[in-house]
């Protein structure tokens, strides 16, 4: 019997290693800096390109998302782990535990009537916007947790000194929850940089521009993969498999980066 | 007479449970109030009623009165950030934030609070704290450590300090040696007999003798209701209530 559990525990990571593998041996060799940020190959032509504008375009629809997922959401996990009590509180935990496993694609189509249809354009604002709402559950629920780690004696301690709770919360507090909070960041920040069905429907990709501005449309990593991968092109295939260990590297750093966090705390 | 601290008619329920029964009493300036009495009697309760820090628990509702100078800290018009200035507090295990330097364990509250003008006035509040706390010989070269490597007992005198440091008129003490070894222990009563002198302190404690040794006045807290109250002498050895009686002499937990 155990011998089964332990062989289909195995197997159940086998899958990982197989897609870091595949990846890497199809995609490791266009790793280099020209790749990063050179724009795309012409389809047919003779000349090497790169990445460039989808990486610039990943990096802002990243950094946009996280700014305003993860302001939205530090600041309902805090609610969240302060006012547990509340109905509101509640409440909004069953949305977000919803809202988790909501599909994105829907949350795309959401982003197009609401900021591609009025503006005529597919834009860069309603892909980070997408992403902002994909990535809010992730890191209010994180949030929650690293603010409930803290211990009540910390607590009464922060607000016996006198101060008001927006200081006792995010001057005293914070630092002590800060490594669970730049988790939950990170983890917001991997799931930005990786999703692809949010952009779909909203950023539409540019092939190459690197960035004309936030009501724009824009690129994004995880976009040019499927665009270029279902493409005719034997080369564009070829920047495809590049992009891919890309986003596969960057992944995998953040996902390093939060073990190192995490594990800073528990020493 | 000009008290420290009034609370008249002090109810406290979580939720149902009613854990403060019509507490009243006075306390006279610089002397050492003990609150005594067995686990669960409601003593942590009515010492964080005082300053206003059982509101951190959403379930706790008061009614009653707490004054000091003559300012009910309940009326409508009283900050509650002031109420909590006006007390230092020290818990039942040492909890200097661990992220924290000492220094800046110290330097906190009054920086927070903007008590003081600049950072040299800092330094001269952080370092007068440390004394006031017996610690300043101990820590001097350690300023910009961790204070989680300090040792139990500094760590509670570092938040004796880390209380002294917002200029508060009366301290409250909850328990304040229950964590901590006998040597360490007499150290923080040594100290609060020091501190008298400039403030008003109030100790909760489940020990009765530690009331005696350091008290000048005593209440005894009984299941919520205030049994009896008096000087410490008298207390212990007169006591007019039959339930005072076995608790002091030590046959009540």
């Amino acid at each position: 019997m155990l011998g089964v559990i332990s062989s289909l525990a195995i197997i159940s990571a086998i899958p990982i290693f197989a897609i870091i593998i595949n990846i890497y041996s199809e995609g490791a060799r266009h790793l280099t800096l020209n790749f990063l940020i050179d724009l795309p190959p012409p389809p047919v032509s003779g000349k090497s390109g790169g990445i460039g504008p989808a990486l610039v375009g990943s990096l802002i629809l990243t950094l946009l998302a996280v700014a305003i997922g993860g302001s939205i959401g530090f600041f309902t996990g805090l609610y969240l782990s302060e006012f547990s009590h509340t109905r509101l509180a509640h409440y909004t935990q069953i949305f977000l535990q919803i809202m988790v496993e909501f599909p994105t694609i829907i949350i795309g189509l959401f982003a197009y009537m609401v900021l591609v249809a009025p503006l005529k354009r597919f834009n860069a604002l309603a892909g980070a916007f997408a992403l902002s709402i994909v990535i809010i559950p992730y890191i209010a629920l994180n949030v929650r947790e690293a603010y409930r780690s803290i211990p009540y004696t910390l607590k009464e301690a922060a607000f016996s000194l006198g101060v008001s709770a927006p200081i006792a919360y995010l001057r005293i507090l914070l630092s002590t929850a800060r490594r669970g909070v730049l988790t939950a960041l990170l983890i917001g920040m991997a799931k930005a940089a990786g999703e692809t069905a949010p952009l779909l429907l909203t950023i539409l990709g540019t092939t190459f521009t690197y960035f004309g501005g936030l009501d724009q449309p824009i690129n994004a990593i995880p976009l040019l993969i499927y665009n270029f991968a279902l493409s005719p092109y034997e080369r564009w295939h070829q920047v495809a498999w590049g992009a891919a260990a890309v986003l596969l590297t960057i992944t995998l750093m953040i996902f390093i980066i939060s073990r190192l966090v995490v594990r800073e705390v528990k020493v | 007479m000009n008290w420290a601290i009034e609370v008249n008619n002090l109810n406290v329920w979580y939720g149902d449970k009613h854990v403060i029964k019509n507490v009243s009493f006075k306390v006279p300036k610089n002397i050492i109030f003990a609150v005594m009495g067995p686990s669960g009697c409601g003593k942590s309760t009515l010492l964080r009623a005082m300053n206003r820090l059982l509101e951190l628990n959403p379930y706790a509702r008061v009614e009653g009165q707490v004054k000091i100078n003559g300012i009910d800290v309940y009326s409508d018009n009283v900050d509650i950030t002031w109420v909590r200035r006006q007390f230092g507090m020290v818990f039942q295990i040492p909890n200097p934030f661990p992220h924290l330097s000492i220094y800046e364990n110290v330097a906190l509250g009054p920086k927070l609070n903007g008590l003081v003008k600049d950072r040299s006035e800092l330094d001269e509040l952080v370092k007068q704290a440390l004394q006031q706390a017996y610690l300043w010989d101990e820590v001097k070269n350690d300023l910009k450590k961790p204070a989680s490597m300090l040792s139990g007992g500094q760590q509670q005198r570092l938040c004796i300090a880390r209380a002294l440091a917002l200029k508060p008129k009366i301290i409250l003490m909850d328990e304040p040696t229950a964590n901590l070894d006998p040597v360490a222990s007499s150290k923080i009563e040594e100290l609060m007999l020091e501190l008298k002198e400039e403030y008003t302190i109030i100790i909760v404690t489940h020990n009765p003798q530690q009331a005696a040794r350091i008290s000048d006045y005593v209440a005894f807290l009984y299941m919520g209701e205030l049994i009896e109250i008096g000087e410490t002498s008298m207390v212990f050895t007169r006591p007019r209530n039959a339930l005072t009686e076995k608790y002091v002499v030590g046959r009540m937990g």
